[in-house]
């Protein structure tokens, strides 16, 4: 805390009217490999964050030297800079409102004093299940990252406040050969902690999905009902939606749901939220990178839009209160509003129900591509690597290279028709497995 | 204060053999980086940064352990030393040999007039509010965004083996979007130049043109169509046939992916696997292209054949690689910053230039698609399928041998090895971009890079769009 309180308390003394300082520590351990594990990597990494205000006049200033020479020189520079700025006529001051919500499974002790040995053994598990899985398929990458960071903030106007978190992610791709038949299968898993992570499951996901695509294949195009993997939707949501729903782009113009606050914008199933505060999401934590409190904000309900996202520059922009949703990507960025944990409902539709209920269709378990989508005209675009074509009401030949597409608004408002209830997250975004009722595919 | 450093970093190196590493390297960098934010006419940020550490990595009974520090005291130096030394150990025999090689000693600073951190604040900030103004050409640009980059890289690598290697590059550029609404249709076009260079280059062009001009190509596409999905005949233009290669290509013939087996092009020496029309090269140093002499593990990076008439004549490597495949390391051991360990990554990859003008290559056409990198949103590729899916800028389709109507929303897609095979023409211009605003990501590490090519005709290209 001492670093940022220095920042804060030297920079009114050089004649600014705000200030606010971010001190980020980072301990990361990152071990990968590909037939075997290969790398042990360590890092500590410290930086400061530092936002000047001269009425209306702004400066950001970051730096990864915090002696104390540095961090008065990087003030002193902050200050310059913010000196010679136009005028943002739209600043109105920093955030006042500091405090923690109720979140919870953000932090995992355990993770603070890992054994190194002990950390190569857990990755060295699903490696030989991989292995063992079938004599056609090896491991081809596997990797772990865990990362423990401590974030402390401190403006003019407040206390400060702290937060520590804990992050896991593991992954693994398996490659299949068979006579000159070759394919790939990949699995990740991510975590608030270490016992979260099942390492054999991570495996013998990669393994089946490797060994099942040998004979995978495109199917001609057409239009056709498309069943999209929870994860996959999840990963389409975050890249369509976090952008239009971002009060900046809004404020901005660049959003093509300006305007559209209180207005249908989705079926009356579709319920979409933002959730600050649930119990070890990805993007959980008690208080935004402003030090506002995090909180639930219903975005979408019964298919009307309710909300969007702020920090605290677009809320007093706008003359509302701050969603919570400030979130600097690393200390040298400057605070932006971002999605906590962007949720779509689950419906209680199950997978077995979806395809029984498909006569001719494509079950869609894994893309590549789907962040070229156009958040902007909502043009959606996926190229499909691990697909099945379902017939009958069942999954058949497996699929891949074909390209599904559609327009995103369109399928919010007519296009959903099951909503699957096994809720699964792609980093801060989270979907169940739903069914669209009709997607152009390009296929051979 | 750097000599002071430099002989502290070589008593950790001393320290390192002392305690067992049969090899240890050390990297000291210093970042500096300016980012400059004009939306819709008013400075939204003014960003500063600076970046600063070291990263070592010693070899202790075949375990290569890694660590990195911010703390450049004697003590965070140390306990980055004895991390890195846990880290091997926990390792055991797992850990990747190292090919040794030649051990160099040189410094390399770019040559530049004006360094860009001793141009005063005024003076850049202005420069982006000019072009950011001169984007609002008309009333259906709804949103405008202009930043400004520029960076300074000084690298420092030192080795037990007695190699020290420092290079300073200085890479700036301007990156516009602009976002226009036709009859309720809105579509977003952004680009950039970037040049390894002082602030020279920011002041030599007439930036209010260039973003003015992608705000008419913003109007222009979204009064436009999305293509008819299928399959086309297509002139490539320099920055897609750049793309194409790097995503597609040039991270299939990384060394560490051919050796897993996970490439596509892993043991295809020697093969056609493309038109004899095509020449493929990865170089360190290329006008246009990001500024690299020497990569992150000391080795020089000169120009590497990749494909040559349409052969696979070689890959990328660095000390790991070349090791498993015994030869030298093509110096394309890259790290993003102190705090990872390099990995195979390319430099400037780049198709060499043919004998075609460009109206040659689009009056053979009688129905297809000319193919136009500018305002593309990047791109995906499997590595192991050699899939690949871009969505390129707005484009035109071809008609009877001439450029015709302008058409958005357009994404490609392939396999990459087929389409190499269809290329039936390769133009006779060149050109090599990089970029200050971004780069390639892998192993969740970023590193600048610079692609390009001449402009290239392929037979079949799956296009999708809406």
């Amino acid at each position: 805390m001492e670093v940022a309180e220095l920042a804060v308390k030297r920079a009114l003394e050089l004649g600014a009217t705000e200030a606010e300082a971010y001190v980020q520590r980072a301990k990361i351990i990152r071990v990968g490999g590909s037939e075997e594990i290969e790398d042990f990597n360590t890092v500590e990494s410290l930086g400061i964050g530092l936002r000047v205000v001269l009425g209306r006049r702004i400066a950001n200033y970051s730096t990864s030297i915090l002696d104390e020479a540095e961090v008065e020189g990087a003030v002193a520079k902050a200050v310059k800079i913010a000196r010679v700025s136009p005028e943002d006529p739209d600043w109105r001051r920093l955030n006042r409102r500091f405090g923690e919500s109720q979140a919870q499974g953000y932090y995992d002790d355990s993770l603070e004093a890992l054994d190194y040995q002990e950390v190569v053994e857990a990755l060295e598990s699903p490696l030989s299940l991989v292995r063992d899985y079938d004599p056609r398929v090896k491991p081809t990458r596997v990797f772990l990252t865990v990362g423990v960071t401590g974030v402390s903030i401190a403006n003019s106007y407040g206390e400060g406040c702290e937060r520590k978190e804990t992050y896991v992610v593991a992954s693994m791709r398996a490659k299949a050969k068979e006579g000159g038949l070759e394919s790939t299968g990949s699995e990740y898993q991510q975590a608030r902690s270490w016992r979260e992570i099942d390492f054999e499951e991570l495996a013998t996901k990669a393994s089946e999905r490797a060994v099942k695509f040998l004979r995978a294949r495109p199917i001609p195009g057409g239009r056709m009902p498309v069943i999209i993997r929870n994860r996959i939707f999840a990963s389409i949501l975050g890249v369509l939606l976090s952008g239009p729903i971002n009060a900046d782009w809004v404020q901005k113009g660049a959003s093509p749901l300006s305007n559209r606050l209180g207005t249908q914008i989705a079926s009356e199933d579709v319920h979409i939220i933002d959730d600050g505060v649930m119990e070890g999401g990805w993007g959980t934590r008690p208080f935004d990178d402003e030090g506002h409190p995090t909180q639930r904000t219903p975005v979408v309900e019964g298919g009307i839009l309710r909300s969007f996202l702020y920090d605290n520059y677009t809320a007093l922009k706008e003359g509302v209160e701050s969603t919570g949703n400030a979130q600097r990507r690393g200390y040298w960025t400057t605070p932006q509003p971002s999605p906590s944990n962007l949720i779509l409902r689950p419906g209680g539709v199950s997978f077995e129900e979806m395809v029984a209920e498909t006569r001719e269709g494509i079950y869609v378990e894994e893309t590549i591509g789907e962040w070229l989508s156009n958040p902007v005209s909502g043009n959606l675009n996926a190229t499909v690597t691990h697909g099945y074509l379902v017939k009958e009401g069942e999954l058949t030949e497996p699929v891949k290279g074909v390209v599904i597409s559609g327009n995103f608004y369109s399928l919010l408002k007519e296009g959903i028709e099951l909503v699957g209830g096994d809720l699964q997250g792609s980093m801060n975004y989270y979907s169940p497995t739903v069914k669209i009722r009709q997607l152009t595919i390009a296929g051979k | 204060m750097l000599e002071s450093l430099k002989s502290e970093l070589e008593k950790a190196l001393d320290r390192a053999v002392g305690l067992g590493a049969s090899y240890a390297d050390i990297r000291f960098q210093r970042y500096d980086y300016e980012l400059i934010e004009v939306e819709n006419r008013a400075l939204k940020s003014y960003s500063s940064r600076r970046l600063s550490g070291v990263g070592v990595r010693v070899v202790i009974e075949g375990g290569v352990g890694f660590a990195s520090t911010s703390d450049l005291s004697q003590r965070g130096i140390g306990n980055a030393l004895d991390n890195a030394v846990r880290a091997a150990k926990a390792l055991g025999d797992r850990g990747r040999a190292l090919k040794v090689g030649e051990v160099n000693e040189s410094e390399v600073t770019l040559r530049v007039k004006t360094d860009p951190f001793n141009v005063s604040p005024e003076e850049k900030v202005s420069l982006a509010l000019d072009a950011n103004k001169a984007a609002w050409t008309g009333d259906e640009i709804k949103s405008v965004v202009t930043r400004l980059g520029l960076s300074k890289d000084y690298r420092l690598f030192i080795s037990s083996e007695g190699g020290e290697v420092a290079v300073e590059t200085s890479l700036v550029g301007l990156w516009h979007q602009t976002v226009a609404r036709v009859n309720g249709v809105m579509e977003m076009v952004g680009d950039a130049e970037s040049l390894c260079s002082g602030f020279e280059f920011l002041k030599s062009k007439d930036w209010n043109a260039f973003t003015a001009d992608i705000s008419r190509l913003a109007i222009e596409a979204a009064g436009s169509r999305t293509p008819p999905p299928g399959t086309y005949p297509a002139v490539v233009d320099p920055e897609v046939v750049g793309l194409m290669l790097h995503e597609a290509f040039g991270h299939a013939s990384e060394g560490d992916y051919v050796y897993t087996g996970e490439s596509v092009l892993s043991n295809r020496l020697g093969d056609q696997l493309a038109s004899d029309l095509v020449t493929i090269i990865d170089e360190g140093v290329v006008e246009g292209g990001y500024f690299f002499p020497f990569d992150d593990e000391g080795v020089r990076k000169g120009r590497t054949v990749i494909v040559e008439k349409g052969v696979l004549k070689g890959y990328i490597h660095d000390r790991n690689s070349a090791h498993q495949f015994g030869v030298e390391s093509t110096g394309n051991g890259r790290a993003q910053d102190f705090e990872n360990i390099p990995v195979v990554r390319q430099t400037n990859y780049y198709m060499e230039p043919g004998d075609h003008g460009f109206e040659e290559l689009v009056e053979d056409i009688d129905f297809g698609i000319y193919l136009r990198g500018r305002g593309s949103r990047g791109g995906q590729v499997s590595i192991g399928m050699g899939t690949f899916t871009f969505g390129v800028g707005p484009s035109k389709m071809i008609r009877k041998g001439e450029l015709a109507e302008t058409v958005r929303g357009v994404v490609i897609s392939g396999l990459i090895l087929e389409t190499l095979k269809t290329i039936d023409a390769v133009g006779k211009d060149l050109k090599i971009t990089t970029s200050v605003f971004g780069g390639c990501g892998k192993k969740n590490q970023m590193v600048r890079v610079g692609d390009g090519g001449p402009h290239i005709r392929v037979r079949r290209m799956t296009v999708g769009g809406r």
